[in-house]
């Protein structure tokens, strides 16, 4: 029986225990890399946007009409011998099952690898109620003789070494396994699964596909175990969610297109089956298989008509959101997710499988957005496991005191500010004067030790702006400045940096005061209702006619404010015009220099650091920035040095890195280690926040200290370095 | 024509691709020839055609009793565990997988393409099309059909279930070779 805690400190033991797991950490992030480079193969030659809102738009359409299609199925497959069942939930579901085994005089049951039967405990019902059931996934196999759940939707046994392995068939076959002999030891299942299909009287699969119009059932295999499961006992029971049914053979085979290729890389699974109705069993009574297949509901209908929720629907079981998860690298999926697992596992979790198992789960989410730009259904699986935490947390009606705090204090901009400027004189006893908070407030644990936090500014930037102001007598640009609170509180002088890289441009720029905290803390944590109060306060602080371009130093803020804004506020906020103009004109740093500015080598010095880049998660994929910073680092005179996973997450995600240290700090090393074999001796990327985390771990690193910069602030280096050349 | 060619030529690409072993044929009897030949190289004592008759059947049948292999081609489920290869005619080839469509609502087909160590499917060069979107039309006939059971075979039997490490025939069959048969352009 899987346990999944309900507790978060609960849970952080558990994540602790992983991360001392130094197989698993090996295994996940040597698969990780391969996938990607297996994927990218595989997709070769493919339009994979095109292909991903093709399978959206028809598994969308296909959810609008879940029961219309079910009906077609059942008349389809019932007029080629078939009885086709509903199941509302798992507890019926199961009995099902076992009246059909009972009635047909069933005593040992072989399945095919079903999430729909692990979603129910199958197994554990039948077995209860008398029946052997034996898995013949070989993965399933394994982790069922061990009594586990799976811990990847795929590949079921990740998490196990070939010698863990080979300790179990040792046991299970009374005769020593050599466990470099994995050859070997997949004979072993051969020969012990190849009795058990001999002498099952029943064969239970799920499937991938149910297809209305002729009424048949898809399967996906690469073992071929689904084949012999289908054909050899004389009874064969699919277990099929209301989410599978796709209207017609083009429709799964669009699906089919993406599913194997986004998995595991491969362009086709070995064996793809399609079966109509009772099929030919010369060991059945009248020489016909016994079929019946069951709907599964267990809260999909409900599910299909929710404006927000029915997309977690369009899931089609590849777990590639797993694969790119940069936690599920770190602890595996017995730490991420309940019965399903990686980021559709944190949501469906919460539907299939109540509260008590996702509210913990649910919080471990770095918005890192990964698993969205990984989804060949084109779900918003980070804005979606927000959604849920929004609403357990709504549920629950006891939020975590930081949330509490938050929502009192973010919605009065002049409260919150004052609370900074109050923050940076509580702090000095801390700080001892320098640019670090060297000793932690008693309410951080050793664990947030991982990192030196930031020193508060004495005068945050919008206080010296009328220092700083570029005067701009006849503009051919109007820009105005979108600080956010880090470059506003913390870093100053990145704006600083900006400021010189624009100076002798033409360019005006200007900070309009009243803007705010832009809001992704509060969406982070699910308090929307203060980032919707924080988003119209920018609205109304910045007016997008006034300027021509709306600049951000923070990836993170502009892309807040492109991809959430809207959902927060919709189009009937009475904003809806201007909000659209806003994002029209926000644009990220790099962006700005690269394409509106169009810097040149000659404004910068040549030669200077080999320097490093982290590609911010919210720029690289909330804002689909990838080539503009990269190469404004060669145009700034400076050699580029490419690192390993530059646009894997550094860890920070915001409250994320308080919430769960233990995880942030481990992201937090891999990131510098893969810096540091780059052999840089600068690192830039575009995002406080990033800088924040990663200038943070460096100050604690052992070892060489590479210095890490806002990209603004290495440019504006190379700028002044080539001034003081030419001077 | 030059498509055709360049279409076997794909196949040919991505069933290598996958470990499948890929050859060309003129016909059928070349095919048998093949089997028989490749069956006793490995020491198979039985031969499993499902479906074939007359003619055809007599010729395989006389080639196997040459080699001391014995054919069948009904009741297999009968004879199971003890098939050393199974040869089948499948219905199409889809190039840009290297797959094989094996119309196996017959019993006997899916046990002679499951249950043999050696599966070998021969498909004629005239049914090789560039994709699977290519035979919706056909395909979704088959599927029409009550108790059809259709299949699209890759490869032979694969897992890669412990610690990522590829492995060969852990189920169904360990080797699987595709014979396209017919002259070019035929």
């Amino acid at each position: 029986m899987i346990t999944t805690p309900s507790d978060v400190r609960e849970y952080r033991r558990d994540l602790k225990r992983a991360l001392r797991n130094q197989f698993l950490g090996n295994t996940l992030e040597t698969f990780a890399s391969a996938f990607r480079i297996s994927r990218a193969r595989a997709f070769e030659g493919i339009d994979l946007p095109g292909l991903i809102g093709e399978i959206a738009e028809g598994k969308d359409a296909s959810i609008q009409r879940l029961e219309e299609l079910f009906q077609s199925f059942k008349t389809h497959a019932e007029a080629a011998g078939v009885k086709v069942h509903t199941a509302r939930t798992a507890l019926e579901a199961n009995a099902l099952i076992a009246s059909i085994a009972a009635e047909n005089g069933v005593k040992r049951i072989v399945k095919g690898k079903s999430m729909t039967a692990e979603e129910t405990f199958l197994n554990d019902h039948l077995e209860k109620a008398g029946f052997q059931v034996t898995e013949t996934d070989l993965g399933e196999w394994i982790i069922q003789l061990r009594g586990e759940g799976p811990s990847h939707m795929v590949m079921p046994a990740i998490h196990l070494s070939r010698k863990e392995v080979a300790e179990l068939f040792t046991r299970v076959t009374g005769t020593p396994q050599d466990p470099e002999n994995i050859d070997g030891m997949v004979k072993v299942a051969r020969r012990e699964l190849r009795q058990a299909y001999l002498e099952a009287d029943m064969g239970i699969t799920g499937a991938n596909f149910a297809v209305a119009d002729t009424g048949t059932i898809g399967l996906v295999t690469n073992e071929g175990n689904g084949r012999l499961v289908t054909t050899l006992p004389r009874v064969h029971v699919a277990l099929v969610g209301f989410d599978k049914l796709v209207p017609d053979l083009p429709s799964a085979l669009r699906i089919l297109k993406a599913l194997p290729r986004n998995a595991t890389g491969q362009p086709i699974s070995t064996y793809v089956t399609w079966i109509t109705g009772a099929t030919q069993c010369t060991t059945a009574p009248e020489g016909r298989k016994v079929m019946h297949i069951v709907f599964l509901d267990n809260g999909r209908l409900a599910l299909a008509r929710d404006p927000l929720f029915s997309q977690a629907l369009r899931c089609i079981r590849c777990g590639a959101c797993a694969n790119v998860c940069p936690i599920y690298k770190l602890v595996g999926g017995h730490n991420y997710g309940h019965v399903y697992i990686g980021a559709i596992g944190l949501i469906l979790t919460y539907f299939y499988h109540g509260r008590q198992n996702a509210r913990a789960i649910v919080r471990a989410c770095l918005n890192c957005q990964a698993c969205k730009a990984v989804c060949p259904a084109g779900i918003d699986l980070p804005h979606l496991i927000k959604e849920v935490l929004r609403t357990v947390l709504e549920t629950e009606g006891r939020k975590p005191a930081k949330n509490r705090l938050l929502a009192r204090i973010l919605p009065n901009r002049k409260l919150f500010h004052f609370l900074l400027r109050r923050a940076y004189l509580a702090q000095r006893p801390l700080t001892g004067g320098g640019e670090y908070i060297r000793h932690l407030p008693l309410f951080f644990s050793p664990e947030h030790q991982f990192r030196s936090l930031p020193a508060i500014t004495g005068t945050p930037l919008r206080d010296r702006w009328h220092k700083m102001a570029p005067q701009v007598k006849d503009p051919s640009i109007r820009v105005a400045l979108f600080g956010g609170c880090l470059v506003d509180f913390v870093y100053p002088e990145q704006a600083a940096a900006f400021l010189e890289l624009v100076k002798d441009r033409n360019v005006q720029v200007e900070y309009p005061q009243d803007q705010t905290c832009c809001g992704l803390p509060a969406k982070m944590m699910g308090e929307n209702t203060v980032a919707k109060a924080v988003a119209i306060q920018n609205l109304k602080a910045i007016d997008p006619a006034d300027y021509d371009y709306i600049v951000t130093l923070c990836a993170s803020c502009g892309s807040h404010i492109r991809e959430n804004y809207p959902k927060l506020l919709g189009d009937s906020s009475g904003f809806g015009v201007k909000m659209h103009q806003f994002m029209d004109k926000i644009i990220d740093f790099s962006s700005f220099l690269a394409n509106v500015l169009k810097v040149e080598p000659a404004m910068f010095r040549e030669g200077g650091p080999k320097a490093a880049y982290h590609a911010p998660c919210h720029l690289c994929r909330g804002l689909g920035v990838t080539q503009e910073p990269r190469e404004l680092i060669g145009t700034a005179g400076m050699e580029y040095a490419p690192a390993k996973d530059e646009d894997v997450c550094c860890g920070f995600g915001g409250s994320f890195s308080l919430e769960f240290p233990e995880l942030s700090a481990e992201l937090l090393t891999r990131k510098l280690d893969c810096v540091e074999a780059a052999g840089a001796d600068l690192l830039v990327t575009d995002c406080p926040g990033c800088v924040l985390q990663l200038r943070g771990g460096m100050d604690r690193r052992e070892g060489k200290k590479i210095p890490v910069k806002h990209i603004a602030e290495a440019l504006a280096e190379q700028k002044r370095a080539n001034g003081r050349r030419s001077g | 024509m030059e498509s055709t060619i360049r279409t076997v030529e794909i196949m040919r690409e991505k069933a290598l691709a996958v470990q499948t072993v890929f050859t060309t044929v003129a016909g059928l009897r070349e095919a048998f020839s093949y089997a028989v030949e490749l069956t006793g190289s490995q020491g198979g004592k039985t031969l499993a055609a499902p479906g074939l008759g007359g003619e055809d059947r007599r010729e395989l049948a006389a080639l196997c009793e040459q080699r001391g292999i014995s054919l069948v081609w009904e009741n297999l489920r009968g004879h199971l565990g003890r098939i050393h290869t199974g040869f089948t005619v499948a219905q199409w080839g889809i190039a840009e997988t290297g797959t094989v469509v094996l119309d196996s609502t017959s019993e006997d087909v899916r046990i002679a393409s499951m249950l043999s160590e050696t599966h070998i499917a021969v498909v004629p060069r005239s049914a090789v099309k560039p994709g699977a979107v290519d035979l919706a039309g056909e395909l979704q006939e088959m599927m029409k059909r009550p108790g059809s059971y259709v299949a699209f075979i890759s490869g032979a039997s694969r897992t890669a279930d412990i610690e990522r490490v590829l492995t060969i025939g852990v189920h169904g069959p360990q080797e699987f070779h595709i014979l396209i048969s017919g002259e070019n352009g035929g």
